[in-house]
Protein backbone atom coordinates (compact mmCIF):
# COMPACT_ATOMS: atom_id res chain seq x y z
CA UNK A 1 0.00 0.00 0.00
CA UNK A 2 1.27 3.84 -0.93
CA UNK A 3 1.84 6.18 2.06
CA UNK A 4 -0.55 8.36 0.22
CA UNK A 5 -3.49 5.62 0.50
CA UNK A 6 -2.67 4.87 4.38
CA UNK A 7 -2.66 8.35 4.71
CA UNK A 8 -6.54 8.25 2.93
CA UNK A 9 -7.58 5.79 5.20
CA UNK A 10 -6.46 7.23 8.08
CA UNK A 11 -8.00 10.52 7.70
CA UNK A 12 -11.14 9.58 5.86
CA UNK A 13 -14.45 10.28 8.50
CA UNK A 14 -11.69 10.67 11.26
CA UNK A 15 -13.96 12.46 13.38
CA UNK A 16 -12.78 14.39 16.10
CA UNK A 17 -9.36 13.41 18.12
CA UNK A 18 -10.79 11.05 21.16
CA UNK A 19 -10.40 13.93 24.30
CA UNK A 20 -8.99 13.01 28.14
CA UNK A 21 -8.09 9.70 26.72
CA UNK A 22 -5.73 9.25 30.03
CA UNK A 23 -8.43 10.28 32.53
CA UNK A 24 -10.96 7.97 31.00
CA UNK A 25 -8.45 5.06 31.19
CA UNK A 26 -7.21 5.56 34.75
CA UNK A 27 -10.23 6.29 36.78
CA UNK A 28 -12.11 3.47 36.22
CA UNK A 29 -8.59 1.51 37.06
CA UNK A 30 -8.54 3.34 40.19
CA UNK A 31 -12.47 2.84 41.16
CA UNK A 32 -11.67 -0.76 40.87
CA UNK A 33 -8.07 -1.05 42.14
CA UNK A 34 -9.66 1.09 45.23
CA UNK A 35 -12.89 -1.43 45.65
CA UNK A 36 -10.32 -4.46 45.07
CA UNK A 37 -7.68 -3.62 47.61
CA UNK A 38 -10.55 -2.49 50.06
CA UNK A 39 -12.37 -5.57 49.78
CA UNK A 40 -9.32 -7.91 50.01
CA UNK A 41 -8.07 -6.26 53.07
CA UNK A 42 -11.33 -6.59 54.73
CA UNK A 43 -11.59 -10.37 53.87
CA UNK A 44 -8.17 -11.81 54.22
CA UNK A 45 -6.37 -9.71 56.72
CA UNK A 46 -9.64 -8.78 58.60
CA UNK A 47 -10.59 -5.20 59.70
CA UNK A 48 -8.78 -3.48 62.56
CA UNK A 49 -10.31 -4.52 65.74
CA UNK A 50 -9.95 -0.73 66.84
CA UNK A 51 -11.43 0.68 63.21
CA UNK A 52 -13.96 2.78 65.10
CA UNK A 53 -12.01 4.03 67.95
CA UNK A 54 -8.53 5.15 65.73
CA UNK A 55 -10.34 8.14 63.74
CA UNK A 56 -7.54 10.67 63.22
CA UNK A 57 -4.95 7.64 62.15
CA UNK A 58 -7.60 6.43 60.04
CA UNK A 59 -8.39 9.62 58.60
CA UNK A 60 -4.84 10.26 58.47
CA UNK A 61 -4.29 7.14 56.32
CA UNK A 62 -7.09 7.92 53.83
CA UNK A 63 -5.50 11.64 53.16
CA UNK A 64 -1.87 10.75 53.12
CA UNK A 65 -3.40 8.10 50.61
CA UNK A 66 -5.82 10.00 48.33
CA UNK A 67 -3.29 12.76 48.01
CA UNK A 68 -0.76 10.61 47.09
CA UNK A 69 -3.47 8.89 44.35
CA UNK A 70 -4.01 11.56 42.84
CA UNK A 71 -0.67 13.42 42.64
CA UNK A 72 0.50 10.20 40.96
CA UNK A 73 -2.54 9.85 38.80
CA UNK A 74 -1.87 13.29 37.78
CA UNK A 75 2.21 12.55 37.27
CA UNK A 76 0.79 9.17 35.29
CA UNK A 77 -2.07 10.68 33.33
CA UNK A 78 1.41 13.35 31.70
CA UNK A 79 3.46 10.37 31.35
CA UNK A 80 1.21 8.22 29.28
CA UNK A 81 2.05 11.35 26.22
CA UNK A 82 5.15 11.11 23.96
CA UNK A 83 5.88 14.48 25.24
CA UNK A 84 4.82 15.97 28.66
CA UNK A 85 4.98 19.25 30.88
CA UNK A 86 6.20 17.22 34.15
CA UNK A 87 7.25 19.40 36.41
CA UNK A 88 3.99 20.52 37.92
CA UNK A 89 3.31 16.62 38.51
CA UNK A 90 6.39 15.65 39.94
CA UNK A 91 6.59 18.72 42.59
CA UNK A 92 3.28 17.77 43.77
CA UNK A 93 4.20 13.79 44.28
CA UNK A 94 7.37 15.17 45.96
CA UNK A 95 5.58 17.54 48.10
CA UNK A 96 2.57 14.88 49.43
CA UNK A 97 5.50 12.66 50.00
CA UNK A 98 8.05 15.50 51.70
CA UNK A 99 5.42 16.70 54.30
CA UNK A 100 4.77 12.92 55.21
CA UNK A 101 8.21 13.14 56.55
CA UNK A 102 8.40 16.21 57.89
CA UNK A 103 4.97 15.68 59.83
CA UNK A 104 6.08 12.24 60.62
CA UNK A 105 9.42 13.35 61.89
CA UNK A 106 7.79 15.82 63.97
CA UNK A 107 5.41 13.35 65.78
CA UNK A 108 8.55 11.19 66.06
CA UNK A 109 10.49 13.85 68.19
CA UNK A 110 7.37 15.20 69.90
CA UNK A 111 7.69 11.94 71.84
CA UNK A 112 9.88 11.19 74.97
CA UNK A 113 13.05 9.82 73.61
CA UNK A 114 12.50 6.43 75.79
CA UNK A 115 9.01 5.88 73.58
CA UNK A 116 10.54 6.96 70.39
CA UNK A 117 11.06 3.81 69.02
CA UNK A 118 8.32 1.48 69.74
CA UNK A 119 6.06 4.89 68.81
CA UNK A 120 7.80 4.91 65.73
CA UNK A 121 7.95 0.65 64.40
CA UNK A 122 4.26 -0.13 66.11
CA UNK A 123 3.97 -3.88 66.03
CA UNK A 124 3.44 -4.45 62.32
CA UNK A 125 6.17 -3.12 60.90
CA UNK A 126 7.40 -5.92 59.41
CA UNK A 127 3.39 -6.96 58.01
CA UNK A 128 2.65 -3.12 56.57
CA UNK A 129 4.68 -2.70 53.83
CA UNK A 130 4.63 -5.91 52.07
CA UNK A 131 0.60 -5.64 52.88
CA UNK A 132 0.67 -2.04 51.09
CA UNK A 133 2.61 -3.78 48.11
CA UNK A 134 0.42 -6.81 47.91
CA UNK A 135 -3.07 -4.65 48.28
CA UNK A 136 -1.73 -2.45 45.17
CA UNK A 137 -1.05 -5.66 43.02
CA UNK A 138 -4.35 -5.30 41.45
CA UNK A 139 -4.38 -1.36 40.52
CA UNK A 140 -0.83 -2.31 39.06
CA UNK A 141 -2.41 -4.32 36.74
CA UNK A 142 -4.85 -1.69 36.11
CA UNK A 143 -2.49 0.85 35.64
CA UNK A 144 -0.65 -0.79 33.21
CA UNK A 145 -3.43 -1.46 31.31
CA UNK A 146 -4.27 1.92 31.11
CA UNK A 147 -0.61 2.75 29.75
CA UNK A 148 -1.00 0.12 27.16
CA UNK A 149 -3.79 1.69 25.71
CA UNK A 150 -1.73 5.25 25.60
CA UNK A 151 1.72 6.66 24.22
CA UNK A 152 4.60 6.86 26.84
CA UNK A 153 7.77 6.96 25.74
CA UNK A 154 9.88 7.37 29.14
CA UNK A 155 8.85 3.79 30.03
CA UNK A 156 10.46 3.78 33.69
CA UNK A 157 9.46 6.92 34.39
CA UNK A 158 5.94 5.91 33.77
CA UNK A 159 6.14 2.81 35.38
CA UNK A 160 7.46 4.31 38.33
CA UNK A 161 4.26 6.82 38.53
CA UNK A 162 1.72 3.88 37.44
CA UNK A 163 3.43 1.84 40.93
CA UNK A 164 3.54 4.92 43.43
CA UNK A 165 -0.36 5.14 42.18
CA UNK A 166 -0.87 1.59 42.63
CA UNK A 167 0.95 1.73 45.99
CA UNK A 168 -0.79 4.65 47.02
CA UNK A 169 -4.07 2.82 46.25
CA UNK A 170 -2.85 -0.37 48.14
CA UNK A 171 -2.00 2.29 51.11
CA UNK A 172 -5.76 2.88 51.02
CA UNK A 173 -6.98 -0.70 51.79
CA UNK A 174 -4.51 -1.51 54.03
CA UNK A 175 -5.91 1.44 56.01
CA UNK A 176 -9.03 -0.70 56.85
CA UNK A 177 -7.09 -3.53 58.56
CA UNK A 178 -3.84 -1.89 60.35
CA UNK A 179 -4.56 -1.13 63.74
CA UNK A 180 -1.43 1.33 64.19
CA UNK A 181 -2.25 5.16 65.18
CA UNK A 182 1.34 6.32 65.39
CA UNK A 183 1.75 9.28 63.26
CA UNK A 184 5.45 8.82 62.30
CA UNK A 185 4.66 4.94 62.00
CA UNK A 186 2.41 5.82 58.99
CA UNK A 187 5.06 8.31 57.30
CA UNK A 188 7.71 5.39 57.43
CA UNK A 189 5.78 2.25 56.74
CA UNK A 190 2.87 3.47 54.81
CA UNK A 191 6.02 5.71 52.28
CA UNK A 192 8.07 2.13 52.37
CA UNK A 193 5.42 0.00 50.78
CA UNK A 194 4.04 2.76 48.08
CA UNK A 195 7.91 3.33 47.21
CA UNK A 196 8.43 -0.65 46.55
CA UNK A 197 5.13 -0.60 44.45
CA UNK A 198 6.69 2.27 42.42
CA UNK A 199 10.32 0.14 41.90
CA UNK A 200 7.97 -2.93 40.81
CA UNK A 201 6.29 -0.63 38.50
CA UNK A 202 9.79 1.17 37.57
CA UNK A 203 11.03 -2.52 37.28
CA UNK A 204 8.48 -3.91 34.89
CA UNK A 205 7.81 -0.48 32.73
CA UNK A 206 10.20 -0.81 30.00
CA UNK A 207 9.30 -4.01 28.80
CA UNK A 208 5.58 -4.09 29.47
CA UNK A 209 4.99 -0.78 28.56
CA UNK A 210 6.48 -0.73 25.36
CA UNK A 211 3.83 -0.21 22.19
CA UNK B 1 14.03 20.26 19.12
CA UNK B 2 15.42 21.29 16.28
CA UNK B 3 15.62 18.89 13.42
CA UNK B 4 16.42 20.98 11.03
CA UNK B 5 17.47 24.03 10.01
CA UNK B 6 13.34 24.60 8.84
CA UNK B 7 11.90 22.70 11.55
CA UNK B 8 10.10 26.11 13.04
CA UNK B 9 8.44 26.94 9.46
CA UNK B 10 7.36 23.45 9.82
CA UNK B 11 5.67 23.83 13.35
CA UNK B 12 4.17 26.93 11.81
CA UNK B 13 2.31 25.52 9.23
CA UNK B 14 1.72 22.63 10.67
CA UNK B 15 0.22 23.72 14.21
CA UNK B 16 -3.14 25.37 12.61
CA UNK B 17 -3.79 22.37 10.36
CA UNK B 18 -3.36 20.19 13.24
CA UNK B 19 -5.42 22.37 15.78
CA UNK B 20 -8.08 21.97 13.14
CA UNK B 21 -8.05 18.37 11.98
CA UNK B 22 -8.09 17.55 16.02
CA UNK B 23 -11.39 19.11 16.35
CA UNK B 24 -12.69 16.77 13.23
CA UNK B 25 -11.88 18.53 10.49
CA UNK B 26 -10.91 15.90 7.50
CA UNK B 27 -8.96 17.73 4.82
CA UNK B 28 -7.00 19.43 7.42
CA UNK B 29 -6.33 16.11 9.09
CA UNK B 30 -4.93 15.15 5.25
CA UNK B 31 -3.13 17.70 4.55
CA UNK B 32 -1.30 17.43 7.84
CA UNK B 33 -0.40 13.59 7.96
CA UNK B 34 0.97 14.35 4.27
CA UNK B 35 3.19 17.34 5.47
CA UNK B 36 4.50 15.02 8.43
CA UNK B 37 4.77 11.93 6.14
CA UNK B 38 7.15 13.92 4.35
CA UNK B 39 9.63 14.61 7.53
CA UNK B 40 8.92 11.12 8.82
CA UNK B 41 10.77 10.09 5.42
CA UNK B 42 13.61 12.30 5.86
CA UNK B 43 13.72 11.72 9.62
CA UNK B 44 14.40 7.63 9.35
CA UNK B 45 16.17 7.91 5.84
CA UNK B 46 18.73 9.65 7.45
CA UNK B 47 19.04 7.45 10.37
CA UNK B 48 18.20 4.26 8.69
CA UNK B 49 21.36 4.14 7.03
CA UNK B 50 21.48 0.06 6.73
CA UNK B 51 18.03 0.10 6.49
CA UNK B 52 16.74 1.86 3.82
CA UNK B 53 14.09 -0.79 3.35
CA UNK B 54 12.39 0.14 6.09
CA UNK B 55 12.15 3.83 6.03
CA UNK B 56 8.54 3.73 4.46
CA UNK B 57 7.36 1.09 6.53
CA UNK B 58 8.11 2.68 9.64
CA UNK B 59 6.80 5.53 7.87
CA UNK B 60 3.22 4.35 7.69
CA UNK B 61 3.87 2.49 11.23
CA UNK B 62 4.26 6.00 12.70
CA UNK B 63 1.67 7.54 10.91
CA UNK B 64 -0.65 4.63 12.40
CA UNK B 65 0.32 5.44 15.78
CA UNK B 66 -0.21 8.99 15.52
CA UNK B 67 -3.51 8.57 14.25
CA UNK B 68 -4.39 5.69 17.17
CA UNK B 69 -2.84 8.21 20.04
CA UNK B 70 -3.86 11.20 18.66
CA UNK B 71 -5.38 11.93 22.05
CA UNK B 72 -2.54 11.68 23.63
CA UNK B 73 -1.24 15.48 22.00
CA UNK B 74 -1.42 18.17 24.24
CA UNK B 75 -2.17 22.00 22.68
CA UNK B 76 -0.14 23.55 24.95
CA UNK B 77 3.26 21.69 23.12
CA UNK B 78 4.40 21.51 19.46
CA UNK B 79 2.73 19.14 17.48
CA UNK B 80 6.25 18.55 15.62
CA UNK B 81 8.00 17.84 19.03
CA UNK B 82 5.08 15.09 19.69
CA UNK B 83 5.62 13.60 15.93
CA UNK B 84 8.93 13.35 16.33
CA UNK B 85 8.87 12.02 19.76
CA UNK B 86 6.39 9.19 18.51
CA UNK B 87 8.43 8.60 15.33
CA UNK B 88 11.85 8.27 18.02
CA UNK B 89 9.97 5.68 20.09
CA UNK B 90 9.14 4.05 17.21
CA UNK B 91 12.84 3.81 15.69
CA UNK B 92 14.11 2.57 18.52
CA UNK B 93 11.64 0.01 18.57
CA UNK B 94 12.59 -1.20 15.16
CA UNK B 95 16.23 -0.98 16.09
CA UNK B 96 15.94 -2.90 19.17
CA UNK B 97 14.03 -5.69 17.45
CA UNK B 98 16.49 -5.53 14.60
CA UNK B 99 19.31 -5.74 16.97
CA UNK B 100 18.18 -8.73 18.28
CA UNK B 101 17.49 -10.61 15.49
CA UNK B 102 19.81 -9.71 12.86
CA UNK B 103 22.89 -8.68 14.62
CA UNK B 104 25.28 -10.98 12.52
CA UNK B 105 24.10 -9.48 9.39
CA UNK B 106 26.42 -7.10 7.15
CA UNK B 107 25.36 -3.82 8.20
CA UNK B 108 25.77 -1.35 5.13
CA UNK B 109 26.99 1.69 7.61
CA UNK B 110 30.36 1.59 5.45
CA UNK B 111 28.81 1.93 1.82
CA UNK B 112 29.42 5.47 0.41
CA UNK B 113 26.97 7.34 -0.17
CA UNK B 114 26.33 6.95 -3.58
CA UNK B 115 26.10 2.66 -3.01
CA UNK B 116 22.96 3.25 -0.34
CA UNK B 117 19.76 1.36 -1.24
CA UNK B 118 17.36 4.33 -2.36
CA UNK B 119 13.77 4.30 -1.16
CA UNK B 120 11.84 4.32 -4.28
CA UNK B 121 9.72 7.75 -4.88
CA UNK B 122 7.00 5.85 -5.21
CA UNK B 123 6.66 5.63 -1.56
CA UNK B 124 5.59 1.83 -1.23
CA UNK B 125 6.16 0.01 1.60
CA UNK B 126 7.91 -3.68 1.56
CA UNK B 127 5.07 -4.56 4.10
CA UNK B 128 1.60 -4.37 2.27
CA UNK B 129 -0.75 -3.36 4.63
CA UNK B 130 -3.74 -3.64 2.42
CA UNK B 131 -3.06 -7.65 2.85
CA UNK B 132 -2.81 -7.45 6.64
CA UNK B 133 -6.13 -5.28 6.39
CA UNK B 134 -7.84 -8.19 4.62
CA UNK B 135 -6.66 -10.68 7.67
CA UNK B 136 -8.58 -8.37 10.46
CA UNK B 137 -11.85 -9.90 12.00
CA UNK B 138 -15.16 -9.93 9.20
CA UNK B 139 -16.94 -6.83 11.58
CA UNK B 140 -13.73 -4.87 11.86
CA UNK B 141 -12.91 -5.03 8.26
CA UNK B 142 -16.21 -3.99 7.06
CA UNK B 143 -16.17 -1.14 9.42
CA UNK B 144 -13.27 0.13 8.07
CA UNK B 145 -14.20 -0.89 4.12
CA UNK B 146 -17.25 0.84 4.21
CA UNK B 147 -15.78 4.04 5.88
CA UNK B 148 -12.30 4.42 5.36
CA UNK B 149 -12.17 2.72 1.47
CA UNK B 150 -15.58 3.20 0.20
CA UNK B 151 -15.68 6.70 1.36
CA UNK B 152 -19.10 6.26 3.26
CA UNK B 153 -19.86 8.78 6.09
CA UNK B 154 -20.28 6.86 9.65
CA UNK B 155 -23.88 7.18 9.37
CA UNK B 156 -24.03 5.68 6.00
CA UNK B 157 -21.75 2.74 6.58
CA UNK B 158 -24.37 2.31 9.67
CA UNK B 159 -27.29 2.42 7.49
CA UNK B 160 -25.68 -0.20 5.16
CA UNK B 161 -24.48 -2.67 7.26
CA UNK B 162 -27.42 -2.20 9.94
CA UNK B 163 -24.76 -1.56 12.45
CA UNK B 164 -24.76 1.32 15.19
CA UNK B 165 -22.82 4.29 14.20
CA UNK B 166 -21.37 4.07 17.56
CA UNK B 167 -20.58 0.50 16.96
CA UNK B 168 -18.61 0.82 13.74
CA UNK B 169 -16.29 3.75 15.34
CA UNK B 170 -15.84 1.39 17.93
CA UNK B 171 -15.01 -1.59 14.82
CA UNK B 172 -13.43 0.74 13.05
CA UNK B 173 -10.52 2.14 16.02
CA UNK B 174 -10.02 -1.78 16.94
CA UNK B 175 -9.25 -2.83 13.50
CA UNK B 176 -6.60 0.28 13.27
CA UNK B 177 -5.50 -1.36 16.40
CA UNK B 178 -5.18 -4.09 15.59
CA UNK B 179 -3.62 -3.29 12.12
CA UNK B 180 -0.94 -1.44 14.46
CA UNK B 181 -0.57 -4.45 16.13
CA UNK B 182 0.05 -6.64 12.99
CA UNK B 183 2.26 -4.59 11.58
CA UNK B 184 4.36 -4.64 14.53
CA UNK B 185 4.46 -8.08 14.38
CA UNK B 186 5.52 -8.08 10.88
CA UNK B 187 8.53 -6.53 11.10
Amino acid sequence: MKTDDLISILSRSAGAAPRAVAARRLAPVMLGGALASAALSLLILGPAPNLETVGTALALKFAYAGALAACAAWLTARLARPIARLRGAVAVVAGVVLVAAVVGLLAAFDTPAGERLPYVMGDSWLQCPWSVLALSLPTLCGTFWALRGLAPTRLRAAGLAAGLLAGAVGAFGYAFTCHETSTAFIALWYTLGIGMAGGVGALLGPNALNW
Amino acid sequence: MNHDASSDDFEANLKPLWMRAQAGDEAAYRDALSRIAVRLRGYFSRRLFGLADDVEDLVQETLLALHLQRGTYDPGLPVSAWVYAIARHKLVDLLRRRGRREALNQPLDELCEALQPLASDSHFARRDLAALLKTLPAAQRQAIELTKLEGFSVSEASMRSAISESAIKVQVHRGLKRLAALVKGSS
